[in-house]
């Protein structure tokens, strides 16, 4: 199946996995640093936000790390597509276009609203799949495993419903 | 150090990227049990991360001499309502947290609205916490739920 991106080839799950764990080890020895995306989130809030929650050290401390590890992710897709095929911006969204075809206004509110799930719920839980699903679990975290599971069964119900049932 | 959590950041959108960890399809088929490509991904990640802790702790020491530190997760219902809300999020929009930054510099524009949204809710978690800190067992805010 070729990606969304300039319809190219997706690279073997073995190297991908295999890169994925270099970077959080790297993380974590030469920063001290554990991997977790969804507290980026916070990071940015707090640059506006001045509620207690936003002012706690282990928001503000993470600043100085979370901040650039999160311009690099979009960098990184930056390169990925001017690599191959050229960068281009594009409404594509491969299967949802098929099956659902929302134009541009649908497709900002469904990705919305998803954005607006995805930053409770990981804060909620503590964590996203990298910080849960990564890290947590390569450290064999309880919590973690729960949280696993728990997303992993909310996206197998939810897709189910939406492309099996509804659509 | 700026720049090497730059430079991990870039490494690592680059590998979201390529894999299919940041395709909406490829999320949508992992979902469906129509494709091994993320579950091996996943699998393959925490395996080789497991073991290479294992030896980063049996050191106790970074590269550069300092002790190893791993704040802990706490548990909590958050754990399994907020990963269920997560979930659904994460079927909708294809993307979860560093996905939804690799779609935006991949040049999805939709990836702008995902981003909206994340930053709207973890904003709305942050300013409600003493709200639903009770209704989920939630520890106290010097500890908060767990940070990544």
């Amino acid at each position: 199946m070729p990606l969304i991106v300039n319809g190219l080839p997706a690279i073997h799950w073995a190297a991908a996995g295999a890169g994925i764990a270099g970077v959080t080890l790297l993380l974590l020895y030469l920063g001290n640093r554990r991997l977790g995306i969804s507290t980026s989130f916070e990071d940015v809030c707090s640059l506006v936000l001045a509620q207690p929650y936003f002012r706690r050290d282990s928001v503000r401390s993470g600043r100085g790390w979370r901040l650039p590890f999160l311009a690099g992710l979009a960098i990184g897709g930056f390169i990925s597509a001017a690599l191959s095929g050229g960068w281009h911006p594009t409404w594509a969204l491969g299967m949802f276009d098929d099956v659902i075809g929302f134009g541009p206004a649908g497709k900002l509110a469904w990705m919305f609203a998803g954005g607006l799930l995805i930053g409770f719920g990981t804060r909620l839980a503590g964590g996203c799949t990298s910080g849960h699903g990564i890290f947590g679990l390569s450290n064999l975290e309880l919590p973690s495993l729960v949280t696993t599971l728990s997303f992993m069964a909310g996206g197998i119900v939810t897709t189910q419903l939406i492309y099996r049932v509804i659509f | 150090m700026t720049f090497l959590y730059l430079l991990l950041g870039i490494v690592f959108g680059f590998i979201l990227s390529r894999s299919g960890a940041a395709d909406y399809n490829y999320i949508q088929a992992m979902f469906l049990f129509e494709s091994i490509q993320l579950y091996g991904i996943l699998g393959t990640a925490v395996i080789l991360t497991a073991a290479g802790m294992w030896l980063i702790k049996r050191g106790g020491r970074t590269a550069a001499g300092t002790p190893i530190a791993i704040e802990l997760k706490p548990l909590h219902r958050g754990n399994v309502a907020g990963g269920l809300l997560f979930g659904v999020g994460w079927s909708m929009a294809g993307m979860c947290p560093g996905p939804i930054l690799v779609n935006i510099g991949e040049g999805k524009i939709y990836a702008l609205a995902a981003l909206a949204g994340a930053l709207v809710g973890a904003g709305a978690f942050g300013a409600l916490y003493d709200r639903v800190q009770g209704l989920f067992g939630l520890p106290p805010l010097s500890v908060g739920t767990g940070e990544g």
